[in-house]
């Protein structure tokens, strides 16, 4: 597991444990990784958070259009082997957005269920948001390295 | 059969003293198909992990060599959860407090189960 903030590491864990997922990803709603489990590429990572993002954005849109005053809850593709569950949730640092892929050994109720809780979990331990650091131009190719490093390790280098 | 049929045969297992719900389960995803339950019981978390708990009894079946379970039942201090195989990938699940009368509850259970599967 890779996580750029270390509180999100113990929900995360909770929900992969008791929901017995195989790859689990967190990002912004603007598609930004925050945490990942399950993935050995750092291609893959964004592909599917870039992917995830534009779902949400489509299924609110979508929403939207037909009516419907809020956001769909969650988007679950469910396949023979593997199913995949979609959903954004608030959290005290803005919308977020959670991926989750599970398989025969789970079901869409325990990963609907857990990730409930998982997001519960976030909302109460997620800490106060700090005012934006100004981004420098010298410091952010650093920060950026130092973000990827956290989420895929050596090996992304 | 339509969902109002479902609804009376779960309303049918509730009215029995101590069952805090009855939900009809499809095993294979873990979701609510129906249910009778009062406002406080988390049917959909009910369903959830009933629906786990059966498959991995069907699989602790299979590999003793054992036939499907028809039923699964555990018990803890808090109460007791009855599972019975319905129709196909559904089941009927009961919540009930200690207090619950589970005899009574299961024949009913199995009765509506096979009704279901009729």
């Amino acid at each position: 597991m890779r996580v750029l903030e270390p509180w999100l590491a113990a929900p995360l864990t909770g929900l992969l444990r008791e929901s017995s997922a195989r790859l689990a990803l967190v990002m912004t709603a603007s598609g930004q990784v925050i945490a990942q489990h399950g993935f050995t590429r750092s291609l893959d990572v964004m592909a599917v958070a870039a992917l995830g993002a534009g779902i949400v954005a489509t299924t609110a849109e979508l929403a939207r259009l037909v009516g419907s005053s809020t956001d769909f809850g969650a988007v679950v593709h469910h396949g023979d082997r593997q199913g995949i569950w979609l959903a954004p949730f608030d959290t005290p640092r803005g919308r977020w957005i959670g991926i989750v892929v599970f398989g025969r050994d789970s079901s869409v109720g325990l990963v609907r269920m857990f990730f409930d809780r998982f997001a519960a979990e976030v909302r109460d331990a997620a800490p106060s948001l700090t005012p934006p650091r100004e981004l420098l131009a010298e410091g952010f190719e650093r920060e950026l390295d130092d973000s990827l490093r956290a989420l895929f390790g050596e090996a992304s280098r | 059969m339509t969902h109002t049929p479902w609804q009376q045969l779960l309303d049918s297992a509730t009215a029995v003293p101590g069952v805090r719900g009855a939900v009809l389960v499809s095993v294979d995803d873990g979701l609510v198909i129906a249910e009778s339950a009062m406002d406080h019981l988390a049917t959909a978390d009910v369903a959830a992990l009933a629906s786990a708990i059966v498959q991995r009894a069907c699989r602790v079946s299979a590999a003793a060599g054992h036939r499907t379970p028809h039923s699964v039942r555990v018990s803890g201090e808090a109460g007791t959860l009855m599972a019975f195989a319905a129709d196909g990938l559904l089941w009927l699940v009961a919540v009930a407090d200690p207090s619950a009368e589970l005899g009574r509850l299961r024949l009913l259970l199995g009765d509506l189960a096979a009704s279901l599967r009729g």
